[in-house]
């Protein structure tokens, strides 16, 4: 029933819509008349010109000032240039000629000036360069290091190592041994048995002697088996007594002392 | 024979029983890599956390693992990846809707050796929140303070930085690192070990065999009685002048820190003890310059260029320092 109903109201609503549009109205075009009007023009009236007209004139004194002055002077003075300026400049301009034609910018207003000046800045860079060429050459032949130059400097630590300065060929070991034992420092006396047996194995050319190898480096150096043995054996007790920081007496002294001995033997 | 005049003024019996037994449990897997294996437990001796750097495949993570394993303490392993956030690591707070408030739920860097492998495949914002657990053994999260427990040691794996995927760390958290131990290719013959032992064994269960060979407690032990060895004042002088020299050098952009000095004192004197030895040596200053050093520096962009490695440039001061004798 209702479905009904919606249909009937459908239908009522095309059938308005329909009689609706069924109604419009056509609207004729209306056709203008032209008219055409005359404007009445007054009649020209000629006025005359009755202002006072005061003349100026330049001051012929002013410009032959103006005249003398440097930056009024559009001369150019070759005759005032050396050789060498006016090689330069006849390169430059060649150049900047040849660039343009080269490129047909010549027939662009202006570009020549431009060039000019590009050219003008590449002149000083290749002066800039050849300088600094030089100047790094100089460094270069008198061996300064360029970079080095501009970093801080190091700082050297102060270490206050006795020992550093030391050249094991250069001292007198019986004699500084035997201050040592004097003195009771037994603990340096073994360090002096040990820079002495350095010394001999470097005398005997068994190893190389530089102050910055360590005691492994030295034994291993040591070819021969018995002579690498003894010599670790050595190293051993200075290392106990120098770096272990362990402390000897007279009768311990006299053992280490013993070995050294026993060793400076084996080597000779 | 050596020991005739002179005696330990400590007992290293314990300390040395304690390294033959972890040597002999990472033997059972690792073939070769003996400098890397002493230098790793020098580090967890020195109280240090340890960089391990290798090209894949040798074995960095498994190395760190057994070494963590060796050791009977609370052991937890973070996966660096891109999108890592630093609460990933240190731990979030998480609203409890039973008490009504806020508790802080512990990230896995709470433990006492902790593996972070491949490192250097997260970001610096990520990065950046192991600075204060790695220097100072703590966390700061909320204005809560939480102390880490002894002992705490990160071991970290990483590649090398031109591999894919990977960042360079900052300079700020290298310097925690005790050492950086780079880990090369195995020789022929290791190889053909390697091959022998492993062929028929599935790799995924290696680590069932290996047994804690040491608790947490007496690695604290053994880290003070390390901590107690014997350093002569001219070896100190000589770490300094090293470490002075490698701010002058001219192959150097960046010296080694004061941090790099105390490491190698302390990395000198683990190394003294793996030898048997209560004092220390230069060779042990020089054996550890390298793996304490090579990480901290920088190379000038020139003399990287030229593909000179740190370790030629350590190598170079060393040779120019007169050894203290």
């Amino acid at each position: 029933m209702l479905r009904c109903l919606y249909l009937f109201f459908f239908i009522a609503a095309i059938n308005c819509g329909i009689c609706f549009a069924a109604k419009t109205v056509i609207v004729k075009p209306v056709v203008a008349k032209h008219v055409t009007v005359k404007p009445k023009t007054p009649p020209a009236v000629l006025k005359a010109d009755s202002s006072f007209i005061n003349k100026r004139g330049f001051n012929k004194a002013d410009l032959q000032a103006y005249g003398k002055q440097p930056g009024f002077s559009y001369k150019e003075r070759n005759d005032a240039r050396s050789w060498w300026t006016r090689f330069w400049r006849w390169f430059w301009h060649g150049l900047v000629a040849w660039f343009l034609g080269l490129f047909h910018f010549d027939k662009f207003k202006g570009a020549a000036s431009y060039l000019a000046l590009f050219f003008k800045l590449v002149q000083y860079l290749i002066i800039l360069v050849g300088v600094a060429a030089l100047v790094f050459l100089i460094l270069k032949i008198m061996g300064i290091d360029m970079f080095y130059i501009f970093r801080r400097k190091p700082q050297v630590a102060d270490l206050a190592y006795d020992e550093q300065l030391e050249n094991i060929h250069e001292i007198n070991f019986d004699t500084e041994i035997e201050k040592a034992v004097a003195s009771h420092n037994y603990r340096l006396a073994v360090r002096l048995l040990y820079l002495k047996s350095l010394k001999q194995l470097s005398d005997a050319a068994l190893i190389a002697w530089q102050p910055e190898k360590t005691n492994t480096a030295y034994i291993n150096e040591l070819t021969d088996v018995q002579q690498r043995s003894s010599f670790k054996r050595l190293t051993h007790q200075f290392e106990y007594v120098w770096y272990g920081g362990f402390l000897i007496d007279a009768e311990v002294f006299g053992r280490i002392n013993g070995m050294f001995q026993d060793f400076k033997t084996a080597i000779v | 024979m050596e020991d005739e005049i002179f005696e330990q003024r400590t007992n290293m019996s314990g300390l040395n029983s304690a390294v033959e037994k972890i040597k002999a449990s990472l033997a059972q897997i690792i073939v070769g890599q003996q400098d890397s294996i002493d230098l790793l437990i020098a580090g967890i001796l020195a109280d240090g956390h340890i960089l391990i750097e290798g090209v894949p495949g040798v074995a960095k993570t498994l190395t760190a693992k057994l070494i963590a394993k060796s050791i009977n303490s609370q052991y937890s392993r973070i996966q660096f990846t891109p999108d890592l956030m630093p609460s990933d690591i240190l731990g979030t707070s998480v609203f409890n809707p039973k008490t009504a408030d806020f508790e802080f739920k512990q990230g896995p860097i709470f433990g006492n050796i902790i593996l972070i492998d491949e490192i250097n495949r997260a970001p610096a914002k990520t990065q950046s929140a192991l600075f204060e657990v790695m220097e100072e053994r703590q966390v700061t999260i909320d204005g809560q303070t939480y102390k880490m427990q002894e002992p705490f040691t990160v071991l970290a794996t990483q590649n090398p930085v031109e591999h894919e995927g990977t960042y360079r760390l900052p300079e700020a958290q290298l310097d925690r690192f005790l050492f950086k131990i780079e880990i090369k290719y195995p020789s022929l013959q290791e190889e053909i070990a390697i091959l022998t032992q492993q062929h028929q064994h599935n790799t995924v269960n290696q680590l069932a065999g290996v047994e804690s060979v040491l608790s947490g407690d007496e690695v604290v032990a053994l880290r003070n009685q390390v901590l107690s060895l014997h350093v002569e004042d001219k070896l100190l002088a000589y770490v300094a002048t090293i470490i002075h020299e490698s701010r002058n050098n001219k192959s150097l952009y960046l010296g080694g820190s004061p941090r790099a000095s105390l490491a190698i004192v302390k990395a000198a004197k683990a190394i003294a003890a793996i030898r048997g030895r209560d004092f220390v040596t230069p060779d042990d200053i020089i054996y550890v310059a390298a793996p304490v050093l090579r990480h901290r520096i920088m190379l000038t962009p020139d003399k990287e260029m030229e593909g000179i490695t740190p370790d030629e440039v350590i190598a170079q001061i060393i040779q120019k320092i007169e050894v203290p004798r």
